[in-house]
């Protein structure tokens, strides 16, 4: 498959368009809200700007269930394993927004508690400057993060993995060979030893028995 | 009893001394031996009842121009609610060597957390307090981020996050209940978990 998967052709870019579409019009955000960037998410969500005319309509509250990974808000040294640890546990393919100033960079917090923009903690995708960012803005986030949505190649990521996968079960099998031998090896040695110690007892016996 | 009255029976019992800088002339400097006594005082057997703690502020005079003496201070101030005009503020002076000053928490329950978070931003211990644990820094943060010496820029970085379930659990067993099980991840190993702020 790997080698098909490389070159595109009718089936699989078809596939890769299709594939991309259905994503990139239904990015689920999950909102990571610390600040005053998330009051300006949840006006750009509802009635006026409704985020639901491009297909972001379901805000999860739930990492296992959303492609986006919305950080909204200050981030502190307190906070940044939990943000770790949400983004760990989001579903692949999963995007980032670093919505503000405070995200982006830290903001004017130069200090001993906030970390200086979550890209030090996570990959970041898109980030938008303003303290809080207008709607507008937000929106521009999105659109630019659909055109990077429509740019992947989901069959090539695909033989990508397959490709890891497997050169790891390629690693593993030798890995295993290698220690079977080595076991296989010792028990040898031991048991020539073990011989060799009986041998030696026979002969030691059989002096015995002669004097 | 009026504020000056209190001033000059602060003076004469407690040893006293009224600070100069003062703008509004509210504040006296204690002794920490006689913290306790004074603030009980202040509460309970002085004419104006001083029922409510405003705040308990550190003080770290490290840079500060002009400035003799010891090198830290705790500033406590109290109001009065039935008569909300008069204010009084204590201050008592802590030397780097010895860091200790006696709480008050029996007298006045919010005085926990403030405490807890003077203790956390200048490393001020309040002795017989009743748990004594960093308020705003994570357990793992080491050093005293409010102290003139800590560089104001130095980050460090956190292994885990914060790790409440001992206090939960104790809060639970207090109400009645009983841990019967935990689960394995909630298990967290003391060693690794301390190892975590790393190193610049």
């Amino acid at each position: 498959m790997g080698n098909e998967a490389e070159k595109p052709n009718i089936i699989t870019s078809s596939l890769d368009f299709l594939v991309n579409w259905g994503r990139s019009n239904s990015l689920w955000p999950f909102p990571y809200g610390t600040a005053c960037c998330a009051i300006e998410f949840m006006s750009t969500e509802v009635g006026r700007y409704d985020l639901s005319r491009i297909g972001s309509e379901y805000v999860r509250f739930t990492p296992r269930q959303s492609d986006v990974l919305l950080v909204a808000g200050t981030i502190t040294y307190k906070q940044a394993p939990i943000l770790k640890r949400i983004y760990e546990q989001m579903a692949e393919p999963r995007w980032v927004i670093a919505m503000g100033a405070c995200a982006s960079s830290g903001g004017f917090y130069d200090c001993y508690c906030t970390v200086p923009g979550i890209d030090h903690i996570i990959p970041v995708d898109v980030y938008i400057g303003g303290c809080p960012p207008r709607p507008e803005a937000f929106f521009d986030a999105m659109f630019d993060l659909q055109k990077k949505v429509k740019d992947e190649s989901f069959m090539k990521q695909r033989a990508e993995s397959v490709k890891e996968q497997l050169e790891m079960i390629k690693v593993k099998t030798a890995e295993a060979k290698c220690e079977a031998k080595t076991a296989i090896h010792e028990k040898v040695v031991d048991f020539k030893d073990f011989m060799k110690e009986k041998e030696q007892n026979l002969v030691k016996k059989a002096q015995f028995w002669k004097e | 009893m009026t504020v000056e009255e209190i001033f000059a029976v602060l003076e004469e019992r407690y040893g006293a001394t009224r600070e100069k800088q003062d703008k509004w002339g509210v504040t006296a400097v204690v002794s920490a031996s006689y913290l306790h006594n004074a603030v009980q005082f202040l509460k309970e057997e002085s004419g104006i009842k001083f029922n409510m703690l405003v705040d308990i502020a550190g003080v770290d005079y490290l840079t500060y121009p002009n400035h003799e003496g010891p090198r830290f201070a705790v500033a406590y101030a109290f109001k009065s609610v039935t008569k909300p005009v008069n204010r009084i503020r204590l201050k008592v002076l802590v030397s780097e060597e010895n860091l200790n000053v006696p709480t008050i928490t029996d007298l006045y329950a919010n005085a926990n957390w403030y405490e807890r978070e003077v203790y956390d931003q200048f490393g001020i211990v309040f002795k017989g307090h009743p748990d004594l644990r960093r308020l705003l820094n994570h357990v793992e943060f080491v050093g005293h981020p409010l102290r003139k010496d800590y560089p104001a820029q130095k980050r460090q970085w956190l292994s885990t996050n914060d790790y409440l379930l001992p206090q939960l659990e104790q809060r639970l067993e207090e109400l009645g209940y009983k841990v019967v099980q935990r689960s394995k991840e909630v298990e967290t190993n003391d060693n690794e978990f301390l190892e975590g702020s790393i190193k610049e």
